[in-house]
């Protein structure tokens, strides 16, 4: 009787332990030939490059096509590093206007009706910690010890001392953007956890002091400027950041720092870079090897029709600047939008009666200077600054994704901010500051000015004569104190036609609501 | 012939058997209605063991018997008799069709119960109450059948469904029931290039649907089962050979069109509004929805055979091809199906297997969704153009270049040839054995394997102008991708029922395990004419493991009080080691209360049951499938970074949450089954109380923290309320009319009550604007709210364009004086079919309703505004509902609560009228031949003034509810035959 029931219960147990054997199958990995885990990617020596091209990428990809996004909250295409910098720089000024409203945020963003629920701020602030993210996993991945224990050899490890120093410079890159449209961020570095770990806030100073620091810190293992290749940093991007906090210390940190805006821009200007001889190169499909991409641009925005599809800055400016009514797409080498870009009536003005201009590419025939519709999209000037066309008129690699990179920094407007600093009392010399206008009106074949043509009120108007659509605007302004307040109105600022005063509170972006509630360490700006 | 030999076997098997006996009873046993013989009855004598059963000639055979013994005769589906023996040697009996139901098989998770015995909430629809008509996707064989029940369809040919029980239970993972073919629970993703999930099976095939409601029932099925459960049983071989042939033919007819201007009325408007454009007018009448639909025949046959393989298998083989055009233009499915079950026993019949292998084939033409570019292509344009180097199809253009503007809907169709055929085996292997040394349990075994392979591709010729274009719209290139698809799932269950009838209690032990593993690859070559396009690729989907070890006890005390308590735990391997094991028990009580002494004897009340049910079950089907791990992707030859002259392929480390664990949905159940008048009306009440928690949506992440701003985490809670009620009744059943009426109604009520961090989530893509929304999650709202801007109108009752209240009163209109405003699930369904039988005609209808459900209409919102009337280099032509609200700029009011619409409706899904002549075979009483006709998707009424206000959706993929062009479902106009000998 016994051996009948432990028969039965033998059975049982064996029944059991046969398929319970089974459970390590719940333990699966990555099966796809471009998907890997971590650990074994960085085994590769080659790893790093990529993991470094990944860490540069994010400032002009936003996933595996351009349609993808490695973020959310907003349109794939439009969560790209670069166009929500120009929409928060450019759209929210007096420069641009973009004519399809009921895109999410845009309306709020040209008409300074914004509030924390806006997607693009969502994208931005996001697509900037993305970046810090990265930027913090590549310095983790690749310290001494990692690089020692999977055997990678010394080679491989002096590389890696540059690779590591741009990517601190590019986490400080994407901080200084985040000072300077929220004026805080959350505080995340290589040595806090990946998950969902709530960073302390870092207001406005802390983010100075940081970057400042980390850019003085990593100087030394910079490629020196004009070293590196085409599209990664060198000590050339280090000193621009600096220079340009150095510029707005007052804004950020109610500090004066011009001295040491004259400083870096000295840095610069001493580093070997040159004026392209023609302002249009700058913008053109082959602005990464012509004279601009060689001598003028300082650091990039990399795009490419072929292999760096993205709808990023240049891609929508270029195929927004084709009229509703001229159709000019063919002369600017893409397909077109149909006048989704369009100037406001007071950057126009700058350029008008102001006599010969490189930089004026304003299309009035048949258009009112007035946009009293936003929708209508044949009222208003437009302009063809950009092009996909290259420096010898060949069209670009492909009608809608432009092969034209996007100039984040470059030397025209260290000349200027130089001659800023100076009329700022941060020393350097007068006749160098009016040499350095002059050089890029010249060059524009625009007429020279004299020493007391040069003033602040002048150098505002230059800034966009020269820097228009380049992702600098609201930030000048702001420092001009021109931004809020109502001592300079544009057509819709503040919601109205006629341009309406805003809050002083605007000048600083609202935290997006959906950061501040998945990391409660935040808090929102003053006024919204 | 074959009964003959059939016969023979017979005789010599049981011949000697008989010799022996002592005092033997013999007889046949019959099905009154028809006279045909019926197999495999059981037969008992009360109070023992013993028994036997019929043979495939419905003759039965008892030894050892004596006078005074009681025969009990029981089959499923009938009602069992009990016949005393007395002199007579010969007992023949007639078993009558069981109308009340109550003793049919339900299948429920690893076993089965009677209506009479289950403690869950659980509705069994067999194929006697499977909808009529034009049935192509499995699915609609019982829409409109079930109290909770929402089944809404694709209109595409072959399309899928949309399934949700009580309203679903989750936020950002699955809302879809899990379906069990033949015991093997089926993924809900398909191969590419396929319609659906159901797609490839033939529903004629099906046998009966059993589906759970309530977490006592389903969570046996674990971490899968929070949203219902849908068991599907297919039909097996029995008795005597036999066959039958269906044949239906249909018509498909376009049931309405978004209302646009006619050319003659859009030239009036653009003469009036936009004078300076008349000259861009053309000169044609087009009515460019008219030109993209098309009405075509389809047709369905079915063959199947049954009966007894080498006289002791009971086989079922059959075949069904299904051709269906879209109305669509070029859409098409076409299946063809074919389906063998095998159920033979062994060892003294302690070994019972059933075997089912199914093949099938379905190929396929998409038609992309033009429906926008139709409503908006201006009708004074041709749909032809002599002239047009595309194809002789109009198009614009300047001088061969192409223009930036609206494409030519029909060119779009006719110049795609975007096809698929998806080959698809499943099949199980069920081992039930009874235990030689241990009769009281069977240990059963399944294994099932289902694999798809899809090949597919998409082309276009250099003629269209919606290929790749390497200038700009001067020279076309066309399209060329192709891609394969191939998917497994792979199960493995073993369990044990021990099941033991003592006195007054009954006890079934059930204990098992279950391995099941998903696999997914895919090649995509992308578009082989530009060379711009990604690279091609094969894609490899990390295997999801699924592994359970479960436990169920069925007791019941004097028949009268029931007891369940069933317990999982699941193992996934979505999440990390220390979240991947989820524990899922659930209990239930049912008390027969009219097996009481005070109700025994009932007339009016001959069937009253309580059920009270509790169980917790689990869901983890997200798209994140190992978001735990550390992961690194290499981007695409397109998402590369240039360093110098060289693009270097990106590393971009892929988000990573460790915490993610399952979510739990807690059900309350209490019903009520009832049976009145000796079960002439019947029916139950159900009210149920779901809660949700841990709810899994991809949801904001602290930025900075992780390799993305949001991604899945555990975030909430939610609550599901309702009532569901039935009642059926075969009000007249007398030999010549027979009418049977089955309602049901349920009321859902959809809340979420918290939130993580109070964090709204933004949902509800919209067309119209590039990524903007329209709904929102938010904690107190049910979900899917819409949220808009509220309205302003003059005092004339017409809407100001762009006014809207200032809900914050801050003086500004912007996003935050949006409110949520009404919701897209419906709070009450309702069903009603009827079928009617006056001598050989039967006559069936469905009628649907939904009530409280609201669409946001994107077609109107995007398009309906003046401005649209011209784009960059064309005019566009707009829903006249224009004139209605005069709004000129889209942007201004594209979020206004103007466009959400009241999408109640009353549907009549079918109807059917049938005549059946009886008898053609004259030998056989059984063979029938009904020939029957049809409309499916009769009539709507509704005040939705979109297309149709029911919107097949997918909340899984942010879709629900909203209206921005569907494909239109057919009206269908059907003719058939059903043949049986």
């Amino acid at each position: 009787m016994i051996t009948k029931y432990l028969n039965k219960i033998y059975f049982l147990l064996g029944f059991i332990l046969i398929f319970s054997s089974c459970t390590n199958d719940l333990n699966v990995i990555p099966k796809d030939d471009d998907e890997f885990l971590s650990e074994d990617f960085y085994s590769n020596p080659g790893a790093y490059e990529q993991a470094l091209a990944g860490v540069y990428g994010n400032l002009s990809l936003t996933g595996n096509d351009p349609s993808s996004s490695n973020i959310s909250g907003i349109d794939a295409g439009t969560s790209q590093y670069g166009r929500v910098l120009w929409y928060l720089q450019d759209l929210s000024a007096d420069e641009a206007l973009w004519s399809y409203e009921n895109d999410p945020g845009t309306k709020e963003i040209q008409r300074n009706i914004w509030t924390p629920a806006n997607p693009v701020f969502r994208g931005m602030y996001g697509r900037a910690m993305f970046s810090v993210a990265l930027a913090n996993d590549f310095l983790r991945q690749s310290t001494d010890d990692k690089l020692a224990a999977r055997g990678h050899t010394s080679a491989v490890s002096a590389e890696i001392v540059a690779y590591r120093a741009e990517a601190r410079l590019l986490r400080a890159l994407s901080y200084y953007h985040l000072m300077d449209l929220f004026g805080k961020a959350a505080f995340v570095t290589e040595a806090d956890p990946v998950g969902t770990y709530q960073a302390p806030e870092y207001n406005r100073a802390q983010l100075f002091d940081f970057i400042e620091s980390e850019l003085l810190a990593i100087e030394g293992d910079l490629k020196p400027a004009r070293s590196n290749q085409y599209g990664r940093a060198d000590k050339g991007v280090a000193w621009m950041i600096l220079a340009k906090i150095y510029l707005n210390a007052e804004v950020y940190i109610g500090t004066n720092r011009y001295a040491d805006c004259i400083t870096y821009s000295n840095k610069i200007i001493n580093g070997g870079y040159n004026l392209a001889s023609n302002y249009a190169l700058n913008f053109m499909a082959d602005n990464d090897f012509n004279e601009a991409g060689t001598n003028e641009i300082i650091f990039p925005l990399v795009s490419d029709g072929v292999v760096t599809q993205n709808y990023g800055p240049t891609t929508v400016i270029i195929n927004g600047e084709v009229g509703s009514i001229e159709a000019n797409g063919s002369d600017l080498g893409v397909g077109g939008w149909g006048g989704a870009l369009r100037v406001r009536k007071q950057f126009a003005e700058k350029f008008l009666d102001q006599g010969n201009d490189d930089r004026n590419t304003l299309i009035t025939d048949g258009r009112d200077i007035n946009i009293v519709d936003v929708s209508d999209r044949d009222s208003g000037y437009i302009i063809t600054k950009y092009s996909n066309k290259t420096s010898t008129g060949a069209a670009g690699s492909d009608p809608t994704f432009v092969d034209t990179d996007f100039p984040l920094f470059r030397l025209a407007d260290v000349y200027l901010m130089y001659a800023e600093a100076f009329l700022r009392g941060g020393g350097g010399s007068e006749s160098e500051a009016l040499g350095y206008v002059n050089d890029v009106r010249q060059r524009a074949h625009a007429s020279a000015i004299s020493s007391n043509q040069l003033t602040l009120s002048f150098l505002i108007d230059e800034r966009s004569r020269e820097l228009h659509w380049e992702a600098h605007r609201r930030q000048d302004l702001i420092r001009f104190g021109l931004y809020s307040g109502g001592n300079y109105n544009w057509a819709w600022k503040g919601n109205g036609a006629n341009g309406i005063a805003i809050d002083k509170h605007m000048e600083v972006y609202p935290l997006p609501s959906e950061s501040i509630a998945a990391n409660p360490n935040l808090t929102q700006n003053p006024g919204y | 012939m074959k009964n003959f030999k059939l016969f023979l076997l017979t005789v010599i098997v049981f011949l000697p058997l008989s010799l022996f006996a002592q005092q033997t009873i013999t007889g046949k046993v019959t099905e009154k209605a028809t006279g045909s013989e019926l197999p495999g009855v059981g037969i008992i004598i009360k109070g023992t063991v013993k028994g036997t059963s019929t043979d495939f000639d419905g003759n039965y055979s008892l030894e050892n018997l004596n006078q005074g013994d009681v025969l009990v005769f029981s089959y499923i589906g009938f009602t069992t008799l009990e016949v005393t023996v007395g002199a007579n040697a010969t007992i023949n009996v007639a078993l009558n069709q069981d109308t009340e139901t109550l003793d049919e098989i339900v299948l429920i998770g690893y076993g089965t119960t009677t209506i009479k015995d289950a403690t869950g909430s659980v509705a069994a629809i067999t194929e006697k109450d499977f909808n009529q008509g034009n049935i192509v996707s499995p699915a609609n064989l019982i829409t409109g059948r079930v109290a909770g029940v929402s089944i809404v369809s694709d209109g595409a040919p072959g399309g899928g469904s949309a399934i949700r029980i009580r309203g679903g239970s989750s936020l950002g993972a699955s809302n879809d029931p899990l379906i069990v073919i033949d015991g093997m629970p089926i993924s809900n993703t398909s191969a590419d290039g396929s319609r659906g999930i159901l797609a490839s099976i033939n529903p004629n095939d099906i046998e009966s649907f059993s589906i759970l409601k309530d977490a006592s029932s389903t969570a046996i099925y674990g971490s899968r089962a929070s949203n219902g459960v849908i068991i599907i049983s297919t039909k097996k071989g029995k008795g005597t050979f036999r066959a039958e042939y269906n044949v239906k033919a249909g018509l498909s007819t376009l049931a309405s069109k978004v209302d646009v201007f006619t050319a003659d009325e859009y030239r009036a408007l653009i003469a009036e509004i936009r004078p300076d454009d008349v000259s861009m007018l053309g000169n044609a009448n087009t009515d460019w929805q008219n030109e993209i639909y098309q009405e075509k025949v389809s047709i369905d046959h079915s063959l199947s055979l049954s009966g007894q393989l080498f006289n002791s298998m009971p086989t079922r083989f059959s075949f069904g091809y299904t051709d269906q055009p879209g109305l669509r233009k070029t859409s098409s499915f076409e299946r063809i199906s074919s389906k063998l079950s095998l159920n033979p026993t062994f060892l003294d019949d302690h070994l019972k297997v059933n075997i089912n292998a199914s093949l099938n084939s379905e190929a396929n033409r998409f038609a992309e969704g033009v429906e926008g570019s139709a409503i908006y292509m201006d009708p004074t344009q041709p749909v032809y153009d002599a002239n047009s180097p595309f194809g002789g199809f109009f198009e614009y253009h300047t001088n061969g270049v192409a223009n930036n503007a609206n494409r030519n809907p029909l060119a779009r169709l006719l110049q795609k040839v975007d096809k698929s055929v998806i080959n698809r085996f499943y099949g199980n292997v069920k081992l039930d054995y009874k235990l030689h040394f241990f009769p009281d349990v069977r240990a059963v075994l399944n294994i099932g394997y289902d694999k798809s392979k899809g090949e597919g591709s998409e082309d276009r010729p250099t003629t269209s102008i919606n290929g790749y274009s390497p200038d700009g719209g001067t020279t076309f290139l066309g399209t060329r991708r192709d891609y394969t698809s191939e998917l497994t799932n792979s199960l493995l269950d073993g369990y044990f029922v021990y099941n033991k009838e003592l006195a007054d209690v009954n006890i079934e032990v059930t204990a098992g395990y279950s391995y099941q593993k998903f696999k997914k690859e895919g090649f995509n070559s992308f578009n082989k004419v530009n060379p711009q396009d990604k690279a091609p690729d094969v894609a490899t989907d990390p295997d999801i493991v699924l592994i359970g070890f479960f436990g169920r006890t069925n007791l019941s005390f004097m028949d009268k009080y029931l007891v369940t308590l069933s317990y999982r735990r699941d193992g996934t391997s979505r999440f990390s080691k220390d979240n991947r094991w989820g524990n899922f028990p659930a209990a239930a009580l049912a008390w027969k209360i009219s097996e009481e002494d005070f109700l025994k004897d009932s007339n009016t009340i001959s069937n009253l049951k309580l059920r009270l049910g509790w169980g917790i079950a689990g869901q983890q089907d997200i798209s994140a499938s190992y978001a735990f791990l550390g992961r690194t992707i290499l981007s695409s030859n397109i998402s590369q970074y240039i360093f110098g002259n060289t693009p270097i392929l990106t590393a971009i480390p892929q988000t990573r949450l460790e915490d993610l664990k399952w979510e739990e949905t807690t059900t309350y159940n209490a019903g009520l089954d009832y049976g009145l008048f000796n079960n002439k009306v019947s029916g139950s009440l159900e009210v149920y109380l779901k809660e949700s928690k841990d709810l899994l949506a991809n949801v904001a992440i602290s930025d900075g923290s992780n390799f993305s701003n949001s991604g899945f985490q555990n975030i909430g809670k939610f609550t599901s309320k309702g009532i569901e009620f039935s009642i059926g009744s075969d009000i007249i059943n007398t030999d010549d009319l027979k009418i049977d009426v089955n309602y049901n109604v349920s009321l859902n009520q959809t809340k979420i009550d918290k939130l993580a961090l109070n964090q709204d989530i933004r949902v509800g893509g919209i067309g119209g604007g590039t990524g903007g929304t329209a709904q929102l999650h938010s904690e107190g709202f049910a979900p899917f709210s819409y949220y808009v801007y509220k309205q302003l109108y003059d005092v004339s009752g017409a809407p100001i364009e762009g006014a809207y209240a200032d809900l914050n009163q801050d003086g500004i209109i912007n996003d935050i004086d949006r409110y949520l405003y009404k919701k897209p699930n419906a709070d009450v369904l309702m069903g009603l079919q009827t079928n009617v039988n006056y001598k050989a005609f039967d006559m069936s209808f469905t009628l649907r309703a939904s009530i409280g459900n609201y669409v946001y209409n994107n077609v109107n919102s995007s398009r309906a505004q003046y401005d649209n009337l011209q784009d960059v280099t064309a005019l566009g032509n707009l829903p006249v509902s224009v004139l209605e609200t005069g709004f000129y700029s889209t942007s201004n009011v594209i979020i206004s609560d103007i466009y959400i619409e009241n999408a109640s409706f009353l549907k009549m899904d079918n109807v059917t009228l049938g005549y059946t002549f009886r008898g053609f075979n004259n030998k056989d009483e059984s063979s029938s031949i009904r020939l029957w006709t049809g409309v499916e998707n009769v009539f709507t009424i509704t005040n939705y003034t979109g297309l149709d206000p029911e919107i097949f959706g997918d909340p899984a993929n942010n879709n629900y509810g909203i209206d921005n062009t569907i494909y239109p479902r057919p009206r269908t106009f059907l003719l058939g035959a059903n043949i049986k000998f």
